[in-house]
């Protein structure tokens, strides 16, 4: 029962304070599950202050005897259950039943995670986002919640595409895993968000270095893995419906999971959610075409038992993404006009339309599995799927292609693993496996303007071995190495202006296999041997202090985008041009943790520096001028970077000593000690340096705090919290300004400077809210809650400088955000 | 598990035969050519022609101007003004969706020649200036530029000034000039 140890050693520690007195009553209850009513037999119960423990007999009783008047910590566990921590007020014989959540895979090793520290397992560094942090974000997207992380923070396109950056990389540098799946989907864009909606998460856990092995070693800024319900061996019915609105964007968000176990080991899962929002609001100006409409669905089905089982799941999510009107420009002449004006160019009245330009994304993912466990060695599991991403995007076009997609990018994906576990050895887990992806990529001819990204086939094999190595209580040691291989073959048609003025008519004279009109069509293929390898250690001291550190080096293959972009970006104005000359990246990263948890504070100091070797980034190379206009051209280049930060995170428990009599002993006092509020903190700092050039890197997040505090039972069990994001001014940016004539009314031109490159200033955002939940609500089976957030309550005017949109618009502003749930 | 590896390898094997090769995209809704012809309206021989084209659209080249005719000193013109997709086969002539969509697209003239005054003659179908039509008047001899924006989706109506008018740039192209 090692995870009990977990609890116990991590577990935030609640004082008490008594005077010395006789120690005469006694505490009992039953022990219930939580789900059926059903008592528990044999759960076991610790008091934490006496050191003493307890079990429930055959009908779920306990009784704690020789208890003095004061405050006690319970630990109750139970080998089907969840393990509950809960403080108990004794000022005389009490009588209390505990329920307790059944939510234990007997299949997997249970992790018990309660503090700002996770993953005690190895030395990497992760943070999980656990069930009741999830809860708050029903209504937002998976980057909102990623973005509770310290470490993690968003690239933007407006407010509803919200990619993750983990420690200043996003994109194909971090891969998104659900439910044991790499996400396939098109993740290469910086205006693409994960097509994955985020209550099918029943927790998330992000590890920010290439350590996750087995889910892809080119994953050099991190692994975001999101993990569904666990599986029960019960019969037993589960599930939730939230309800939420908002008033901001005036719409909300309906969401329900059904989860139904049975002894035998079937199971069923199905999560559905359904959002619709309108247009979002600035401080003063409504943000036009902002709204948007999400649907996802999930199913899973299978059978579990101790020996073998499977399980076969299906995940679809698609959503139509309204984006700010006003970003969509012609030339540069209106992105400095945007800039001056200093609000967007159009805005229209509130509306729940959605026009041009959008986005339609569509993403489904059929999964099977199966594992065979083999005794005294340990589990082999294997897994196939199939992705089909789907992505339109629509622009303001004239005529009739108003209404015809400029962008139609059909990606389909297969994937297949063979994975083996062997966890029989005392103090070694050792994990091994297999796995290929074959990836299609088929953009629609009709769309009627030129392939952001071409045909392409794509090829990725691997194979990793990692090892744990746990000689005792005090260290763990792992490594882990990984080999891939991957080979793109596209098929692509340059313009020939492009194809000579790159140089590639020299260069890659090999791959022209036809000419057309003022086009040359080109057959590209590319192959990248990529390996991964890393190797830490962690040393727990005692139960209050730990250290870990990890170093791991990585490579990563260009992705389609940084190869073969070749085209005018509505959005900034710019032409983007890939380059086929490029090489694989190489990352090396080293991450140190220090965690300690002593009496009442839980702290966590992350310090990291990843070095790149052929970073590759978009660089501005000169201006072209096309009868639109002048355009600056950014091309993708190779450099060596640098990106060096430390995260912070901090917990603190207050608590309250009230003075009581006691009601039948005669003048004594005795003290209560209540915990009435927790802080938490989080601080992220990072600086990346372009080392080639010798100045900052383009994009990196900014210094940000953030304080929460929460006060616990203020009123009838209503908690409430006031909290503080301040983000302040990105003063590292490389200065990417350049000069473009604008024309006058008077015909002439005035030469002006296109300030894209400076940050907005620093903003500080106050939130206030406050929960309330209840067990067995109403006299129904299980717990129902309502929670009332105000978010930017000083309708603070803001702009961010990781929002593409910047130039043109604010932030948004007050949002009333209501929820309501019920678990059952 | 055997089966599903085996509808796998099928999905995989089947998935492999994908070698089309595939449709070229000519880039249809570019503009490659935007071309003012303004006729001296006492004299129907004195035809001036700007244009300028860029052949590959978003494409490295530059657009390369042309003019043909002289614009004469102290004399009213009547102009029109096309833009047409030079890259799709037969030309598609862009000014028919202007026209049609007049309420979202307006041309600007904008002149440096001293003397030289341009008035747009034709309205869009709510009444509004929608300059595809143009008067020219040319006082004394002189140089100057004049340059010619379509802007869509701009403010409408507006004070009649670019900066004013605000929308997207889809074509800017300045031509030098001389009025002799």
């Amino acid at each position: 029962m090692y995870f009990k140890n977990y609890v116990f050693v991590l577990m935030l520690v609640a004082a008490m304070f008594t005077n010395a007195q006789e120690c005469t009553y006694t505490l009992k209850g039953r022990v219930i599950d939580f789900h059926d009513g059903q008592p528990l037999v044999a759960a076991q119960l610790y008091v934490k202050e006496v050191n003493r423990s307890f079990k429930t007999n055959e009908n779920g009783n306990y009784v704690i005897d020789k208890l003095c008047a004061g405050t006690y910590t319970l630990y109750v566990a139970h080998i089907d259950c969840e393990p509950k921590e809960l403080t108990v007020a004794i000022l005389k014989n009490k009588e209390q039943d505990i329920y307790l959540e059944h939510h234990i895979d007997q299949l997997q090793a249970v992790k018990v995670l309660v503090d700002v520290h996770d993953d005690h397992e190895s030395s990497q560094s992760s943070t999980r986002i656990n069930q009741e942090t999830l809860q708050q974000f029903r209504g937002a997207t998976l980057g909102d919640a990623l973005e509770t992380v310290q470490g993690v923070t968003s690239l933007k396109t407006g407010n509803s595409v919200v990619k993750p950056i983990i420690h200043g990389l996003y994109g194909s540098r971090v891969a998104i895993v659900n439910n044991g799946l790499r996400q396939q989907d098109q993740e290469w864009g910086v205006e693409h968000a994960p097509n994955i909606d985020v209550n099918t998460a029943r927790s998330i856990q992000v590890v920010k270095g290439a350590s996750a092995l087995r889910y892809g070693g080119d994953a050099i800024g991190g692994t975001i893995l999101i993990e569904p319900a666990r599986y029960l061996r019960k019969d037993t019915l589960s599930g939730s419906i939230t309800l939420q609105g908002q008033s901001n964007g005036r719409g909300g968000t309906l969401t329900g999971q059904l989860e139904r176990y049975r002894k035998s080991g079937w199971f069923q899962q199905a999560t559905f959610t359904t959002k619709r929002l309108g247009d979002y609001e600035a401080p003063s100006y409504v943000l036009s075409n902002t709204g948007s409409k999400t649907n996802a669905f999930h199913f899973n089905t299978g059978f579990h038992a101790v020996a073998y089982g499977f399980d076969v799941n299906y995940n679809y999510y698609d959503a139509r993404i309204g984006i700010l009107r006003a970003s969509h420009i012609g030339n540069v002449a209106d992105l400095v006009t945007s800039i001056n004006a200093g609000q967007p160019a159009t805005i229209n009245d509130f509306t729940y339309a959605i026009d041009a330009p959008r986005q339609e994304v569509a993403h489904h993912a059929l999964q099977a599995s199966g594992y065979k466990r083999f005794v005294g060695l340990g589990k082999l599991t294997g897994t196939y799927s199939l992705q089909f991403n789907n992505r339109l995007e629509f622009d303001i076009r004239r005529g009739t292609n108003a209404n015809r997609a400029a962008l139609d990018i059909d990606l389909l994906t297969h994937s297949g693993a063979v994975h083996f576990l062997i966890d029989a050895l005392p103090q070694v887990t050792i994990e091994t496996g297999i796995d290929g992806t074959f990836q299609t990529n088929t953009p629609n001819p009709d769309t009627g303007v030129r392939r952001l990204i071409p045909d392409y086939n794509s090829n990725k094999l691997g194979a990793f071995t990692s090892i744990v190595y746990k000689p005792n209580n005090k260290w763990i040691i792992d490594a882990g190495l990984r080999y891939d291989r991957f080979e793109i073959d596209a098929t692509k048609f340059y313009l020939q202006s492009r194809w000579e003025g790159l140089g590639y008519d020299v260069q890659y004279p090999q791959f022209e296999i036809g000419e057309q009109g003022n086009q040359i069509l080109t057959n590209p293929v590319f192959a990248y041997d990529l390996f991964a390898f890393t190797t830490g250690a962690k040393r727990v001291f005692n139960e209050h202090y730990d250290v870990a550190i990890n170093i791991s080096t990585a490579n990563r293959a260009p992705n389609p985008s940084e190869l073969f972009s070749d085209g005018l970006h509505h959005a900034l104005a710019t032409i983007e041009l890939g380059r086929l000359d490029l090489e694989k990246e190489q990352s090396f990263k080293l991450n140190t943790t220090f965690h300690a948890n002593v009496g009442h504070l839980d702290v966590e100091v992350n310090p990291y520096v990843n070095s790149i070797q052929n970073f590759i980034q978009l660089i501005p190379t000169g201006i072209e001028t096309t009868i639109r206009g002048a355009f600056p051209v950014y091309q993708y280049e190779q450099v060596n970077a640098q990106i060096a930060g430390v995260d912070v995170a901090l917990g603190y428990d207050f608590f309250n000593k009230i003075a009581v009599e006691q009601t039948d002993t005669d003048n004594e006092l005795t003290y209560l000690v209540k915990k009435v509020a927790h802080i938490d903190s989080r601080f992220s700092y990072l600086r990346g340096q372009n080392q080639t050039n010798n100045e900052p890197l383009i994009d990196m997040p900014p210094v940000q705090f953030s304080n929460r505090l929460t006060f616990f039972d203020v009123f009838h069990g209503i908690d409430l919290f006031v909290s503080n994001q301040t983000v302040l001014k990105q003063t590292r940016f490389p200065n990417y300004d350049y000069e473009v004539a604008v024309p006058q009314n008077d015909g002439s031109f005035s030469n002006e400077t296109v300030r894209i490159s400076e940050s907005p200033a620093s903003f500080s955002l106050w939130d206030l809210g406050l929960n309330f939940e209840k067990d067995n609500f109403l006299g129904l089976r299980g717990a129902a809650g309502v929670s009332v957030v105000a978010s930017n309550i000083f309708n603070t005017s803001y702009r961010n400088y990781l929002n593409r949109q910047r130039f043109y618009a604010d932030e948004v502003g007050t949002n009333f955000n209501i929820q309501f749930h019920y678990n059952f | 598990m055997k089966k599903i590896l085996i509808l796998a390898i099928a999905l995989f094997a089947i998935s492999c035969n994908d070698d089309d090769v595939p449709q070229i995209i000519n880039e249809e809704e570019v503009i490659t050519t935007v071309e003012v012809t303004m006729t001296n309206s006492t004299d129907p021989n004195n035809v001036v022609i700007l244009r300028s084209v860029d052949s590959d659209g978003d494409g490295p080249n530059l657009p390369v101007n042309t003019i043909t005719g002289n614009i004469l000193a102290n004399a009213s013109y009547l102009g029109s003004t096309r833009f047409l997709n030079e890259l799709e086969s037969p030309v598609e002539d862009i000014t028919l969706e202007v026209q049609d969509e007049s309420l979202e697209h307006e041309v600007f003239y904008l002149t440096t020649a001293s003397g030289v005054t341009i008035a747009k003659t034709d309205v869009d179908t709510a009444g509004n200036p929608l300059g595809l039509r143009f008067n020219l008047q040319t006082a004394a001899a002189g140089t100057g530029t004049m340059t010619v924006v379509l802007r869509h989706e701009p403010t409408k109506p507006n004070d009649n000034t670019l900066t004013g008018a605000g929308g997207e740039t889809d074509a800017q192209v300045t031509f030098n000039v001389t009025v002799q």
